[in-house]
């Protein structure tokens, strides 16, 4: 009985796999035709010699320089209004204060990046400014609840202690509660840089600045040579910021 | 009266009794051993003097203010000096010892000037001058998680003394530490109440330093007051009753560690 199910189940999975080639139109035979494969070797070769001229490099140069101050910029500004709505998220203010910042941490985080960055292109226009506030926004949400899940961690004592000798809550703060906490804050503010300039160089697509955008008009003026050259700084930009972040771990997270 | 209970009932959270019915009296300047079983109630009353636990029913007059009709800010300020040594130092494991025992004046100091010793130590000659009398002026700038539990828990020392508080309670002061040491610390944290004319209450696991320091003793258990005697009073029959059927134990501390999530996408 029960092999005769693992057959069924066999035959139906290989049913839906045919029914979604016919439903899709997804012809592979033609993929492996000889003069669709010579067309695709030419597709990849346009890409294989990419435009090394000083003037498009200058223009890459400015263009990564843009992409890297955008996500550090995003990433500054979401660390810093993450923690301010991490404090009562954590609920350090009472409870209907706790659910209004969870809230509004919640929806920010809930909208993609892109879809801010489509958002932000119509509200605040073409450029590095729409994809600097999309990146905030986000990081804003996914920060915030990751730092009030820390504070919610970090234990009391310390802070206690300093608020039995007298010292003020902000006081017992500083001196109790974020010694324990900011490794933990830095840790996480180096890993959503890390994300954000990947998601930087992509804002681009949707008019927000930086790389993304000289890559989707290259590629839209089919210039396959110009588009390969965005593309290679891009990896460029990426490994050196993965190389950067891993180094200050180890400097400031790790000690 | 410097400290002044009236029929002082504290209950725990959980449901616990930890102190019944409790009146006692401590002049200025007078140095008082808390002694009893595990579980009698000494943290409680130690906790309970230093504002850090209300009482259920009764009265708590500290330095001749009723602690618990004041203001937050006024209680924050009479909070100020009083100074409490906790069993096991509630220190941040990353911070440096100089900044953990400055914070001692935190009470004291203004808003401004309490920031700006975070960024950097304003008082290194005091800080020094407390931990020395400890014998660790040379931890100054080690991390506090590199301490032993004995370092950390003199360093919980150093950090009062660095507040000069005119009442010092302390909770266990010495569990952590060597008979020799323990021995020393005492006689520190002793001299330091009489030259000072600072009221002193400290509980303590081991009856002999407590004979051995302190003028007048208080046994406690189950919550109550068994006995409240100056030292020459308290015989063996007395300590017998106090610790009847009981094991002398020191808690242990727990360990205070810190663990950093490092994500990776």
């Amino acid at each position: 009985m029960n092999r005769l199910l693992n057959v069924v189940m066999v035959l139906c999975i290989g049913v839906a796999v045919v029914a979604s080639f016919v439903y899709l139109g997804i012809d592979l035979g033609e993929l492996g035709d000889s003069g669709n494969l010579q067309r695709m070797a030419a597709y990849a070769q346009r890409f294989l010699s990419p435009d090394l001229s000083p003037g498009h490099l200058q223009a890459i140069g400015r263009g990564a320089l843009e992409t890297l101050a955008m996500s550090a910029l995003g990433t500054l500004l979401a660390a810093v209004f993450g923690l301010l709505l991490a404090l009562p998220a954590a609920g350090r203010f009472g409870w209907p204060l706790q659910s209004a910042s969870r809230l509004v941490l919640n929806a920010l985080r809930a909208v993609p990046e892109l879809v801010w960055a489509a958002l932000m292109v119509l509200a605040a226009g073409l450029g590095p400014n729409a994809g600097t506030l999309a990146l905030a926004l986000h990081t804003t949400g996914v920060l915030g609840r990751l730092f009030a899940e820390a504070l919610e961690n970090t234990p009391s004592e310390p802070a206690d202690a300093i608020r039995l000798q007298g010292g003020n809550a902000v006081l017992a703060f500083c001196y109790g509660t974020l010694p324990n906490l900011l490794p933990q804050l830095l840790a996480y503010v180096l890993y959503r840089w890390e994300n954000n300039i990947r998601m930087a160089s992509v804002l681009g697509f949707v008019g927000a600045g930086g790389l993304g955008q000289m890559l989707y008009v290259s590629l839209s003026l089919f210039q396959e040579a110009q588009g390969s050259t965005v593309i290679l700084a891009m990896l460029l930009l990426v490994l050196a910021v993965d190389s950067l972040s891993g180094w200050s771990r180890q400097r400031w997270v790790k000690a | 009266m410097t400290l002044q209970l009236t029929q002082v009932s504290v209950t725990h959270a959980h449901g616990v009794q930890a102190l019944r019915g409790i009146d006692l009296r401590i002049g200025a300047g007078e140095q008082v051993a808390v002694i009893g079983p595990s579980g009698a109630g000494k943290s409680s009353l130690l906790n309970l003097l230093a504002t850090a636990l209300r009482p259920g029913s009764g009265e708590v007059q500290l330095l001749g203010e009723p602690a618990w009709q004041l203001s937050a800010r006024q209680r924050q300020r009479l909070r100020a000096r009083i100074g409490l040594i906790h069993q096991s130092p509630p220190l941040p494991p990353r911070q440096r010892v100089v900044t953990a025992v400055l914070a001692g004046k935190l009470g004291q100091w203004g808003f401004g000037k309490s920031l700006l010793n975070l960024l950097h130590p304003l008082d290194i000659p005091g800080a020094t001058a407390a931990l020395a009398r400890l014998d660790l002026g040379d931890k100054l700038f080690v991390q506090c998680q590199q301490l032993s539990g004995g370092q950390l828990q003199r360093v919980g020392i150093a950090r009062v003394l660095y507040q000069a508080p005119e009442v010092l309670l302390a909770d266990e002061p010495v569990s952590a530490m060597d008979p020799v040491l323990a021995e020393h610390t005492l006689s520190v944290l002793c001299r330091h109440a009489r030259e000072h004319n600072v009221t002193l209450v400290a509980s303590l696991h081991a009856v002999e330093l407590a004979l051995a320091h302190f003028s007048r003793v208080i046994g406690l258990r189950d919550g109550q007051i068994l006995f409240d005697l100056p030292t020459e009073a308290v015989d063996r029959p007395l300590l017998d009753t106090l610790y009847a059927n009981e094991q002398l134990q020191p808690s242990p501390t727990p360990p205070t560690t810190l663990s950093v999530q490092i994500p990776r996408c």
